[in-house]
């Protein structure tokens, strides 16, 4: 077989997420002297800590090509249990304990539906965003419960002692990094690439497909519990309300961070690369003057690039072969002539 | 063929029995519920999500969604009566919400259409985008009852026989969208696309320019649904229209219009829209708390599509047992 000599492509969508990070801090600091301080830093990893956590697992699942839009209520359900837990006198670390064994059971609840019922993840997940977010607003009412103990908020708001990282950070780089080696350098991970690109061909090819997909989705549900007991100490409150919305912004994130939607492609570091710009290019924003619209504006901006771009590369790709092929066969021609 | 079976065909069915049997018994455990009042306030309360739930019921059946339908109708609901307050007449400015509604629409059918970018990621990319544009041009500011246009505020005030004018709107625009997705060529190449895209394009459906016109009419009815919102509610801020396309999606699911594409009506759309409203009410007349209403809602949708889906496999067997009926 002769070799074929198209230039290959070298640009990927999740290298560009990571320098388009690098690029929106340096001009994060231009914009700004207030960028690089330590304690808009602090806010920055802050701010994004919850939607990474959830992101982590949202990748896995969208990868899978599932898809759980349940995230925002459950992370405000485990925050409503743990308030309300709480407030009936269990102590505040058991309360905690609850709330992350809600999230599990959450989404061991989505996950049931969509394999063994083989319902559509897409229709189920809206369906429990309305439902956790309901139970929500059945345990709390309209009751806010706002007094948490102190050093647990402390937790939540304060950072690891002489650096700027607050506490969270160590869960998400925790988190980041055991996910980052399982779906990259594990059979696990390959299984769920596989999953994703053909779920038929990889149960007929010995893969557990139901199960690893019922899996995730309790992984997604116990890392928005995570995420909620995060929320629930930063904000020192837990109120049904709580993180409205969520759900869209790590969604947009992990589609950012170069994971397809359609599953079987996406890398972990390209995701927390989106995440992390996200949060940078919002606080640049801000303090470069820009209204908190801009920054809505942005993010649905810089998710049509991340479907547009791949599409427009995939184009010249087809392009190039194309133009090869018809130079080669010309060659070939000539040649023939010659003879 | 029997009757029995033919209305087991019928995938509205089962969301309308489920309708009859939440009116009858919310209003067996108490009467007041059968009141016109009541009555009236489903119709009234309904119609934002209707509208859309029929806008919507176009992409869903082509295997797509929409999600920036409620940014669109929030910035057109605020845009009528921006404009209006401004001395433009409610023809200009109903056209105006037309055209945003549609350019927005037609943008995301051209992505999805001729692009093959999933419509999923594409339509949550213009909710930000529209929403984002929307808070800039509202700069926060709210659109009071004296700057409705006093013909949008006479129809929500008003009743045709009984019943409100916004509903009247709903079961116009029904009727015609009904008839559409049933006898013109074009609306079947809907389902044709959403059962199978590939095998549509093959038999020579122009599925690119299908998909770009459906999503340009969703866009279209959403943005003239502003004026149904602003009839509704007699104002408008920035907030207007968040998080109504879930609910939206909802009701179209529960009305049998399948996420999967292919299957449903506009009909089932706006009788599931109905459903939630009547569900709604009931809550609050059966004394159960106001904070059970999303657990119920969410409790529904899933039994909506538990139940399509145990319906919808067993059609699939009577169609290849067909010999034996």
């Amino acid at each position: 077989m002769t070799k074929l000599t198209i230039p290959k492509v070298v640009f990927s969508w999740d290298k560009g997420v990571v320098l388009f990070l690098v690029l929106s801090i340096f001009i994060g600091s231009y914009a700004s002297e207030y960028f690089a301080t330590a304690s808009n830093l602090s806010f920055v990893i802050a701010s994004i800590a919850e939607i990474a956590i959830i992101a982590i697992a949202m990748a896995y699942l969208i990868i899978s090509g599932e898809i759980d839009l349940s995230v925002a209520s459950i992370m405000a359900l485990t925050s409503a249990s743990i308030g309300y837990a709480f407030q009936e006198g269990v102590p505040f670390e058991i309360a905690v304990v609850l709330g992350l064994l809600v999230g599990l059971l959450a989404g061991l609840f989505n996950g049931v539906l969509v394999t063994i019922f083989g319902l559509p993840s897409l229709a189920v997940t809206i369906a429990t965003l309305a439902l956790f977010r309901g139970l929500c607003w059945v345990i709390l009412e309209n009751k806010p419960v706002n007094q948490l103990p102190r050093e647990w908020i402390d937790l939540g708001n304060k950072n690891i002692p002489g650096t700027f990282f607050p506490w969270a950070t160590i869960l998400v780089v925790l988190f980041a990094g055991i996910a980052w080696f399982v779906l990259h350098h594990t059979k696990l991970g390959r299984w769920v690439f596989a999953i994703g690109t053909n779920p038929v061909a990889s149960r007929f090819s010995g893969i557990p497909v139901n199960r690893v997909k019922l899996g995730l989705f309790v992984f997604t549900g116990f890392m928005s519990a995570v995420a909620g007991v995060i929320y629930t100490l930063r904000f020192a409150s837990a109120s049904p309300d709580g993180g409205a919305g969520y759900e869209l912004s790590v969604i947009a994130a992990v589609l950012f961070g170069g994971v397809a939607i359609a599953g079987g492609v996406g890398t972990m570091w390209g995701v927390l690369a989106a995440v992390l710009s996200l949060g940078v290019i919002k606080s640049g924003l801000q303090l470069a003057g820009f209204s908190a619209n801009a920054l809505l504006v942005v993010s649905g901006g810089l998710l049509l690039i991340s479907v547009i771009l791949p599409r427009v590369t995939e184009f010249v790709r087809i392009q190039r072969s194309k133009a090869s092929t018809i130079k080669r066969t010309q060659q070939k021609e000539k040649e023939r002539v010659q003879k | 063929m029997s009757i029995l079976r033919r209305a087991t065909r019928f995938r509205e069915l089962p969301v309308l029995l489920g309708l009859v049997v939440v009116y009858l018994g919310t209003g067996f455990l108490n009467p007041i519920f059968f009141s016109v009042s009541i009555l009236n306030d489903i119709f009234f309360g309904v119609a934002i999500v209707a509208t859309l739930a029929i806008a919507q019921t176009f992409v869903i059946v082509m295997r797509h969604i929409d999600l920036s339908v409620g940014s669109v109708v929030g910035l057109t609901s605020f845009l009528i009566g921006d404009l209006s307050s401004r001395g433009f007449s409610l023809l200009a400015v109903l056209f105006a919400a037309l055209l945003v509604g549609a350019t927005v629409g037609a943008v995301n059918g051209f992505l999805v259409g001729y692009l093959g970018l999933p419509s999923l990621v594409v339509t949550l990319a213009t909710l930000y985008i529209v929403r984002g544009i929307f808070n800039e041009v509202g700069k926060g500011q709210t659109i009071v009852e004296s700057m409705v246009p006093k013909e949008l505020n006479w129809l929500g005030l008003n009743r045709l026989f009984g019943i409100s004018y916004l509903f009247v709107i709903v079961v116009v625009l029904m009727l015609i969208a009904g008839v559409l997705m049933q006898r013109t060529r074009a609306a079947r190449d809907l389902y044709a696309i959403g059962s199978n895209p590939s095998a549509a394009g093959l038999v020579g459906i122009p599925v690119k320019l299908r998909v770009l016109a459906a999503f340009t009419a969703t866009g279209a009815i959403s943005g003239l649904a502003g004026a149904v919102m602003l009839a509704r509610f007699n104002s408008s801020s920035t907030q207007s229209g968040l998080g109504l396309e879930l609910l939206v999606v909802a009701a179209c699911v529960v009305g049998g219009v399948s996420i999967a594409g292919g299957t449903g009506s506009v009909f089932g759309a706006v009788t599931g829209a109905v459903l939630l409203q009547t569900i709604l009410m009931a809550i609050g007349a059966l004394g159960i708390p106001q904070f059970w209403q999303l657990a119920v809602n969410g409790s529904l949708i899933i039994a909506a599509i538990g139940l399509d889906r145990y319906l919808s496999t067993r059609l699939r067997s009577t169609n290849i047992m067909g010999a034996s009926s």
